[in-house]
């Protein structure tokens, strides 16, 4: 128990000081970088009327007392009134919380199902033209921008081909396009790890005696190759997560997917404080969760940093 | 490329796909000229936040609201005011204006609308405890009377020609009294209730809006059983959703990619001349901006025709002065904004201009073609000349200014023209103590504040035409272009769109064409 302590501890507290920094982070910049009330309010408004809304929204207060409103409201859970929405932010990011996680896992899911084998594969073949394919497509996933290669498969994938709708959430078919796209910067990474991580893997001498004793070829690459190649490819898949989720911005809104990364951007754009809050709070929180998990994962895959 | 910004690079992006894309392949055009459909689906470039029509005043949230809700008094595609909710209306005395009202008419929860309504709907508007974003639309009012359930008398502070006008836009729209006090605004935002020809089903954010048709709507039942509301953000999307019949009708079709949507068997573009002007809008207390030669120079040294056929794609047209066309006193007889780059260097000499810097202050996308434009006419400005500077700033970093009036020299604006006359939009901005507050001239502002409350229409007439003139010797906007603003139809929509900005459902103005 002291032991397990003692590995999730620091851990832990590393999380949170990071789940502080971001939310500190944020606070600072959104107030730095414009005021919302003008865009409330008619041009022609009067000054009282400004006033008004500054007071309503608490911005008439000096930055340190926000600030400590701030913190005391998010260990309450309570990220304020959304300015734009009129109701609470945490209940409008958490409303647009469904579509994203769909999305993402959906993404995340395609790209370990496709990547893990065909980084696997190529390999094995190395320098085949199965290698030499799949690595120039993990080339061209992970150079092409997200909303390029989202244009692209709606122009090639719906409009000319007539397979997928365009935009908009709904059936699994909607789900096709924007998943391919946001999947594919970490799908052409995971590749591409996963190739280099099993080549790696492959010239250890512990292969050579597996093959030496006779295994089959198939054992050898699943059981002694592929575990032992997973640590990196758990770490950058982990790190790929946070990609994933910038990725999700452009990708929500090129494919109008009511997601948080939408969401993200228009409140940006509406100066709408306490949904930004909420959404870059939740993302961090997510990638720190997921971060932390992986973690603990690598104490289940590698005995060396095992807690004793 | 990293100076590229990413709505750039989408464009780039899109217009390498429309030329990827071919056009004719798509769907069936014998067929695709009519349609058995009962559903009518609208792709807008934004979400809506609100359904409260007293809470908004952006353009993609009237489009919903004024089908939800109806106006005493309906604005026409054709710019003429009609009856809505009343069937009559005069003006008795100098400063009361009577309304009948039309009888037999249900809210959407079966509520009888009566004048008790138009009351508590007017006052609604101006409720400090609400803080509606109309407040001031209608505050030319005095008081509302409702001496009986079919007459409302309005008595207004001065002799305010205009409101008609003003009750038919923004502010104008009729709540139900009862529903509306017993819900209170919030769940009332939630499940709106009006008299429109549509009424609401649900609401799923940035995802869609679906809308019944109301059958018992007094002005006949719309075309269509369900109207639905999709925000699709990026333009070459929205487009694409339009081509492959995924939508029926988009808003915000840039002029650059008419042709891909003209040029489809499928689709059409239908355009409406914008209530309203884009401008230059300009801090004339700065020099050398304070100085009317320099402004008529930087007039003169723009050419609008070229930024028109270029840049808009021949959907638009030159402004002639401070008054858009389709406005009342609208000077026909005034020719479109002269381009004399020589007469510019000459006025420069005359005042004498020593090469002070003139900055742009502009937007990426507030209003469309605004960067384009300003780097054009930056280009302009240098031949002429005149030492030309743009700078980029974003949406807030505008507001802000607005709301400082800090602008370093001169900064895009699209006033729209609310009443369809000069007072709803010249005036309204441009007057003392208004939003656009930089520049005075005494008789400027005497003939402004006779004319806001006159109501002899020849006196009107004359006073816009004299401003009008003095407008165009010290220039406190130069008006660069009137373009049109574009939808995206699936042919067999028939629809007409609405200079100021409205989506017009009712049977008069839409129907699908069956087969």
């Amino acid at each position: 128990m002291r032991a397990l302590v003692a590995f999730l501890g620091p851990r832990l507290f590393r999380a949170l000081v990071a789940l502080w920094l971001v939310s500190t982070v944020v606070f600072v910049v959104m107030r730095l970088s414009g005021d919302p009330v003008p865009l409330l309010l008619p041009p022609d408004a009067p000054r009282s009327e400004y006033a008004r809304v500054a007071r309503e929204l608490g911005l008439d207060q000096p930055l340190p007392v926000q600030y400590a409103v701030f913190l005391a409201n998010v260990l309450r859970g309570d990220f304020g009134r959304s300015i734009h929405f009129r109701e609470p932010a945490w209940r409008v990011v958490t409303g647009y919380l469904p579509a994203t996680a769909q999305l993402g896992l959906t993404a995340f899911g395609v790209a370990l199902l496709v990547a893990v084998p065909i980084g696997l594969l190529s390999a094995v073949n190395r320098n085949s033209p199965l290698d030499h394919a799949a690595m120039g497509l993990a080339l061209i996933g992970q150079s092409a921008p997200t909303f390029f290669l989202g244009i692209l498969f709606i122009l090639v994938f719906s409009l000319q081909a007539g397979w997928f709708p365009t935009s908009g959430r709904g059936s699994w078919q909607h789900l096709v396009l924007p998943a391919a796209t946001l999947g594919a910067f970490a799908m052409a990474s995971i590749a591409r790890l996963t190739r280099s991580a099993v080549l790696e893997v492959l010239r250890q001498d512990y292969v050579r005696t597996a093959r030496a004793k006779g295994l089959p070829e198939l054992g050898v690459v699943l059981k002694h190759t592929l575990k032992n190649a997973s640590l990196p490819v758990v770490t950058i898949t982990a790190l790929q997560f946070g990609t994933l989720l910038g990725g999700a911005v452009v990708t929500e809104t090129v494919f109008a997917w009511p997601g948080v990364g939408r969401l993200a951007i228009q409140s940006i754009y509406n100066r709408d404080y306490p949904v930004v809050q909420c959404t870059v709070f939740v993302s961090a929180l997510l990638f720190i969760v997921v971060n932390f998990a992986v973690d603990i994962l690598y104490g289940l895959l590698d005995p060396r940093v095992r807690p004793r | 490329m990293s100076r590229l910004t990413r709505r750039e690079l989408l464009k780039s992006a899109a217009t390498l796909g429309a030329a990827a894309a071919i056009g004719p392949a798509l769907g069936a055009p014998a067929q695709a000229q009519t349609t058995q459909k009962r559903e009518l689906v609208i792709a807008q470039g934004g979400d809506i936040a609100t359904f409260d029509p007293h809470m908004s005043t952006s353009a993609n949230e009237i489009r919903v609201s004024f089908n939800i809700f109806d106006n005493l008094i309906s604005r026409y595609p054709d710019g003429k005011l009609h009856p809505g909710l009343a069937t009559e209306w005069k003006l008795q005395g100098q400063t009361t204006w009577a309304f009948k009202l039309r009888t037999g008419v249900k809210f959407h929860n079966g509520d009888p609308f009566s004048s008790a309504d138009v009351k508590y709907s007017i006052e609604r508007t101006w409720d400090p405890a609400l803080k509606t974003r109309v407040n001031t639309v209608l505050s030319t009012i005095d008081r509302v009377e409702a001496p009986d359930a079919t007459t409302v008398l309005m008595h207004t502070k001065k002799p305010d020609p205009l409101l008609p006008a003003r009750l038919a836009f923004y502010a104008g729209q009729i709540l139900p009294e009862k529903y509306a006090k017993s819900a209170g605004p919030d769940a009332f935002n939630q499940k709106p209730v009006g008299t429109g020809p549509v009424r609401f089903v649900s609401w799923t954010k940035d995802d869609r809006a679906v809308l019944e048709a109301n059958p018992d709507y007094w002005g006949g039942k719309i075309d269509v059983d369900r109207v639905i509301f999709r925000p699709i953000p990026e333009t070459a999307p929205r487009i694409a959703a339009l081509l492959k019949g995924e939508v029926d009708m988009i808003t915000a079709l840039p002029p650059d990619h008419g042709e891909r949507v003209s040029g489809s068997p499928t689709t059409r573009m239908a355009g409406a001349l914008y209530a309203g002007l884009y401008v230059l809008a300009v801090n004339s207390k700065r020099p050398p901006l304070d100085n009317p030669l320099v402004k008529q120079a930087l007039s003169l040294a723009i050419d609008r025709e070229i930024i028109v056929k270029e840049l808009w794609r021949g959907r638009g047209i030159v402004p002639n002065g401070p008054i858009a066309k389709g406005d009342n006193h609208f000077d026909t007889g005034l020719p479109p904004l002269k381009y004399d780059p020589k007469e510019a260097r000459e006025r420069l000499k005359k005042a004498g201009y020593k090469g002070e810097e003139v900055v742009i202050e502009t937007t990426v996308g507030y209003t469309a073609n605004d960067k384009p434009m300003s780097e054009a006419i930056q280009g302009m400005w240098r031949d002429a000349g005149i030492n030309a500077k743009v700078e980029v700033v974003e949406y807030s970093v505008r507001a802000q200014k607005n709301r400082d009036k800090s602008f370093k020299g001169l900064w895009w604006s699209d006033p729209t023209s609310t009443l369809s006359d000069p007072d709803g939009m010249m005036w309204r901005l441009l007057s003392p103590g208004g939003p656009q507050d930089y520049w005075r001239h005494p008789k400027f502002d005497e003939l402004g504040e006779a004319a806001r409350f006159s109501i002899d229409e020849k006196f009107r007439g004359q006073a816009y035409k004299e401003m009008t003139a003095i407008f165009l010797e010290h220039f406190p906007w130069i008006p660069v272009v009137q373009p049109y603003e574009d939808y995206g139809l699936q042919k067999y929509v028939e629809f007409t769109p609405n200079p100021n900005q409205q989506i017009e459902l009712r049977r008069f103005n839409f129907k699908l064409r069956r087969a």
